[in-house]
Order: C-alpha cells, then structure tokens, then sequence
C-alpha cells in the first residue's frame, strides 16, 4: 500500500532538512551555542554609550574574547552600567585594565575595547572595570570642532 | 424485545426545518425493510439516526438493546463494527484501488495476515462481481460498479445490519437488477438485517419484507407490500401509483397565483 | 474532540499515513520554496547592498541578509506558500472527501476520522513545515551569497564571518524554528478545521479553501512580523 519511492523521498526531504539546520548552524551562525557556561560577567561604568548594545563584541587588541550581556542604567552613579561575558579563558584581565567604547571603521557598530593594565591583580566574576572612556560620539566632535572655528 | 433496530417516538429537527415529528418503527432481525416516502422527507436522516452521526432531539434508538445516542464514542464505534452502510454516492475512498478500499476495513478493524485479508477481499468482489476490477481506482468505475463497490466494501467485516442509501437511483436498468439481486442474496445468504431508503416502489417492493412509508415527518403507513397496495389511504396511495397531486401537492405553498401577477413591482 | 486528535500521539500503524501527507505537503512543495527563496535571497543581497556600499558598509551584507532571512523572512514566507499550496490542498480534499460522503462512510465502519485523517495532516505541518522553513533560509542566503560575492563583490570572507559573529544558534536560529513549527501548526490547523466545516457543495469548498489561506495570511503577516523584545 506504501510505495517504497515514496518513503525514499520522504526520507531525503527529512535529510535535507537535517542537512539545512547544519549549514545554518555552522557556517551561518558559527555555532556559538553554550558559550555561557564558560564565561564570567565583568562590570563598567560609561558616561555616554553611544550606541554600544547586548551581544556588541568585547576585544583585546583586536581579538572577541566575550560579549556585552547587559546594559542598565545605574541610579546611583548615574551612569550607564554594562555587564560584559568574557571568556573563561581569557583570566589575565589585571584591575587597572581600560575597557573604551571603540567603533569599528569610520560608521560601524561600537565595541568595548579591553587595553590591559599591570597590575598583578586580575578581576574576578562580578569584577569592575574603573578605568573606562566613554563612546566618541560624532556629533559632539563636530560641535566642539565649529565652536573652535568660531 | 426481539427487533433488531427500533425507533421511538423520535423527533428530529435541523436547523428550523423539523424532519421528524414523531416517528416510532421496528425493524425486524434478518428481514429486509424498507422505508420509503417522497425526497426531502429525511429517509437519509433515519439511516444516520441509526449509525449514531446524529443524535434525535428527543426519543429513542436502539440497535441490539443498546441505546445509540447515549452510547460514548468509543462504544459507537464498536457498535458500527456490525453494521455496513452502502452510500447514495458508494463514497469508495478515491485515493485507494478497488481492493484496497475493500481491504480497508479488514485492515484497520483486524490483525489478520495480509494473505487471509486478500482472501477475504477477493472472496467479497467475487460475490458483487467485481473481482476483475480489484485494481482499478473509483474515477474509473461506472454508476453501478462503484456502488457495487462500495457495497464489497459495506460487507467486508459481515455486519449483522447493513443499511442501503437510494440503492437504486441513478442506474440503468441491468445495473439496477444486478443490485437487487446483490441485495436479495446478501440478505439470504447471510441473514443480514437490511434497511433499505429508497423511492423507487417496483424495485423496493419486489425485495422488501415490511415497508414503512414517511411521509412530513411521520410514518403515514407501514406493513408488508401487498398491504400497502392496498391501503386506502390517499396519501399511501397518492405514492405508491405516483400521482402528481393529492395530500402531497403539486405546488410549493405560495401566494394566490392572480394577486401575484397583478402585484405591482416596486420601483428600484 | 479535536484536541484528543492532536495530543494523541501517533500510533506506529499511522505512520505510513504520515509519510504520505509529509510527502504531499512538505516534498511536493519544496520547487516553489527553493525558487522563491533563492530569488528572495538575491533580490535581498541586491538591494541591500545597494544601500549598504554608500556608507562603505558592504560588509554588513551577509549579516543582514541573514538574520532578515533565519529569522523573518524564512518562516513568514515559507510558510504563505505553505499555506498557499498545501494548506489549500488539505481543505479541499477535506471538503471534497465531505461532499463525497467519504468521511461520513469512514464513520459508519467505526473508524475515527479525525485520527485517520486529521492527525497524520497535522504531524505532517508539524514536521515539514520547520524543514521548509530552513531550506528556504539556507537557498536564500546562498543566492545572497552568489548575488553579494560573485557578482557585487564583497569581500567573501566579510561576509561570512560579519553572518557568523551576528547570528546566534541560540537567539536567532531557534527563534526562527520555533516560528515555523507553530506556522505549520496553525496552517494545517486552520486548513483541516476549514475543511471539515466547509458546506459540503463546490461553492462551499471553494470559500472554505480561501478562507482558510487568509485567516492564516493575517495570522502570518501580523505575527511573523511582530517585533519581538529580544531582537536589538
């Protein structure tokens, strides 16, 4: 009553569709699954985030070691507070360590660059970050550029 | 209570039409019974009334002592395991050959080897003379061969009722005997209570038992055919001979036929 | 009743009946899918670069590209052809099974219809409509991808890896899926339910298949693409 063609067929489209959900997980998304059983939540503080949002890229020279997992607003400092994942691996992140809101090219989306201090003393889970410099915002430049000028 | 189906004092109403008002009939075990009356009187209705696909506003139906409506699904089921219902339409299942609209009761019904229900299959489109045609699927079937069909289909689990639906409309003339025949040794042959829903009095009367006549929701006459040949109601009569008017009228109530002619349109 | 269709689970003598419906909802429908999202796709990769190389951020492509499609435009999309081919498909023959007095007749031999003909549709949407889902993002962004590197020219690697760093398994992949699966859901849902109560004439059949095909395209289009809190 069942034809077999039908069953093979039936049995490819289920395998393309498998084959589909691994494309799209490994070569769309990276696969980057999990990552946060593996990772500690380090704090900062900034004046102005100007644009810096959950999931920006957090980097050391250049390299992601985590993620900005939240960002809140602090009402007792009254500054912006930012809660970064960083990798496990990377627990050489000594106290005096600058994180700044850097933006990648000329217009990209911003990032926390992390410049290491040297302090023997690394942050821990729930650490803070004192040292930070606030997002460039263009306009403001260009503000303090003209009234310059004039 | 030795009848097979009985119906009491059931009262049917779809939508605002009321089809039943008050119809009570037994239909007795191993006969064939007929029930007929013009179209539109709901015979079809009373064949579903029986199945349990519907349920009586009020009155009863039982089938074997069991009282269908009140049965819980499960028990209906297994209650329409021993019945069979040939269809106006044969409604064979148009994506299954022949054999397999057959097979498909025995199939789901049973757990026999698939050698014993092709047996089976075969045994049953032999006896409505269709064996030839098991791999053949319904679009390809005539009229009378897909009811043929179907009917394979009705007796495939050998119900102890089997309920026909306009058995004989729509079929030339050989079709049709071929049918009555089909009918007359399946009751026969196999003892089955047969209801037959019909409007065809020569065909219905040469093979039924007892005939209860509906007529505006009610039974306006019942007995065997002979009997009701002779019956002196107007109604009975008016059917039977198929006379064009009488308590059934030729017209559909309207208004009186000179004041609507002379009835101005309305401007639009 | 219907609900007692759904939750129950498959019997394992239904299982053929399933791979047939998965046959004829989800693999008959895969050309159309396949087609419309690789064009989709490209069209996509087209326009936006379009608008991405005059602020010199072409690299954005892929990532764009991709979320617009995993998460989006997959599942809404996929599904309206879904709803289009096979939803139609289901709640005509559904109807016409009706009129045919095919159900009724499955009745009177004691057999449930709704499991022997609503469930298998339902696991059916259930499975393949997920799976439609994902080829159509999966062609959809290779045809971003012939359209953006071969042919504008963005820099391959930008592209992927731009896709890679953006797109989370997690966040965007499993969001779309789980779109999808209720999209089949509802789309067979709605599709048998038509069927089932359509009037049994041709005309009746034919305003219960529309009907149908757009009760879900306002579902879809005001669901798909409700702005969900999650998505910066």
């Amino acid at each position: 009553m069942q034809p077999r063609s039908i069953e093979i067929v039936v049995g490819a489209f289920i395998l393309a569709g498998i084959l589909s959900l691994a494309i799209i997980a490994f070569r769309v998304s990276g696969f980057n699954l999990g990552n946060e059983t593996s990772s500690y939540s380090v704090y900062a503080r900034f004046e102005n985030l100007g644009g810096l949002v959950v999931r920006s890229k957090v980097s050391i020279s250049g390299v992601v070691v985590g993620r900005v997992a939240e960002v809140s607003f602090d009402h007792e400092t009254l500054t912006a507070l930012v809660r970064m994942e960083i990798d496990s691996d990377i627990n050489q992140i000594s106290t005096d360590t600058t994180a700044a809101i850097l933006t990648e090219g000329l217009l990209g989306g911003k990032y926390i660059g992390l410049s290491l201090g040297a302090e023997e003393e690394f942050v821990t889970d729930g650490g803070e970050l004192i040292d930070t410099q606030s997002a460039i915002v263009l306009e403001e430049l260009i503000g303090q550029f003209l009234l310059k000028q004039f | 209570m030795t009848d097979h189906i009985v119906l009491e004092n059931v009262v049917f109403t779809r939508g605002v039409r009321r089809i039943f008002y008050d119809v009570s009939l037994r239909i007795p075990r191993g006969k064939v019974t007929a029930i007929m009356g013009p179209s539109g009187t709901g015979k079809t209705t009373l064949l579903r009334l029986v199945g349990g696909q519907i349920v009586p506003d009020s009155g009863r139906v039982w089938v074997d002592e069991q009282e269908i409506p009140k049965l819980s699904r499960e028990a209906l089921f297994d209650v329409r395991k021993s019945m069979g219902m040939l269809f106006q339409s044969g409604a064979l299942f148009s994506d299954y050959s022949v054999f397999d609209n057959v097979a498909f009761p025995l199939r789901i019904h049973t757990d026999l080897p698939d050698q014993m229900i092709r047996d089976l299959v075969l045994l049953k489109l032999q006896s409505v003379g269709l064996r030839g045609a098991a791999d053949l699927f319904p679009s390809e079937l005539s009229g009378g061969m897909h009811r043929r069909g179907a009917l394979a289909r009705a007796i495939a689990l050998d119900p102890k009722i089997i309920m026909y639906d306009e058995p004989f409309t729509g079929l030339d003339p050989v079709a049709m005997g071929v049918i009555v025949l089909l009918i007359q040794t399946l009751n026969q042959v196999y003892g089955m209570t047969s209801i037959i829903v019909s409007h065809d009095i020569a065909e219905t009367a040469s093979i039924a038992d007892m005939v209860y006549l509906i007529s505006d929701g009610k039974v306006v006459g019942a007995g065997s055919p002979d009997h009701l040949y002779k019956e002196d109601s107007p109604r009975v009569q008016q059917f039977i001979k198929g006379l064009p008017d009488g308590p059934v009228p030729f017209h559909y109530p309207a208004a009186d036929f000179e004041d609507e002619l002379l009835e101005e349109i309305p401007n639009r | 009743m219907w609900w007692h269709a759904i939750w129950r689970k498959p019997e394992w003598k239904n299982w053929p009946l399933i791979v047939t419906q998965i046959y004829r909802l989800g693999v008959l429908s895969v050309v159309i899918t396949v087609m419309s999202g690789f064009s989709i796709g490209a069209v996509l990769a087209l326009q936006g670069y379009n608008q991405l190389v005059r602020y010199g951020s072409e690299s954005a492509l892929g990532l764009g590209v991709a979320l617009v499609l995993v998460m989006e435009i997959g599942p809404v999309v996929s599904a309206l052809l879904f709803a289009g081919r096979a939803g139609s498909a289901i709640t005509a023959e559904i109807g016409l099974m009706k009129a045919t007095e095919q159900l009724s007749s499955m009745e009177m031999m004691g057999v449930d219809s709704l499991q022997r003909i609503v469930s298998p549709r339902l696991w059916a949407g259930f499975i393949a409509m997920p799976i439609l889902a994902l080829m159509f993002s999966v062609v959809g962004i290779w045809g971003a991808a012939l359209v953006g590197v071969e042919w504008l020219g963005v820099y391959e690697g930008a592209f992927w890896s731009g896709m890679q760093d953006g797109v989370t398994f997690s966040d965007h992949v499993l969001k779309g899926i789980v779109k999808s699966v209720v999209f089949g859901l509802v789309i067979t849902w709605v599709a048998v339910f038509e069927g089932y109560d359509c009037q049994a004439t041709s005309e009746g059949i034919a305003s219960a298949t529309t009907r149908g095909r757009c009760i879900f395209v306002c579902f879809g289009t005001g669901t798909g693409f409700f702005p969900d809190p999650y998505h910066v």
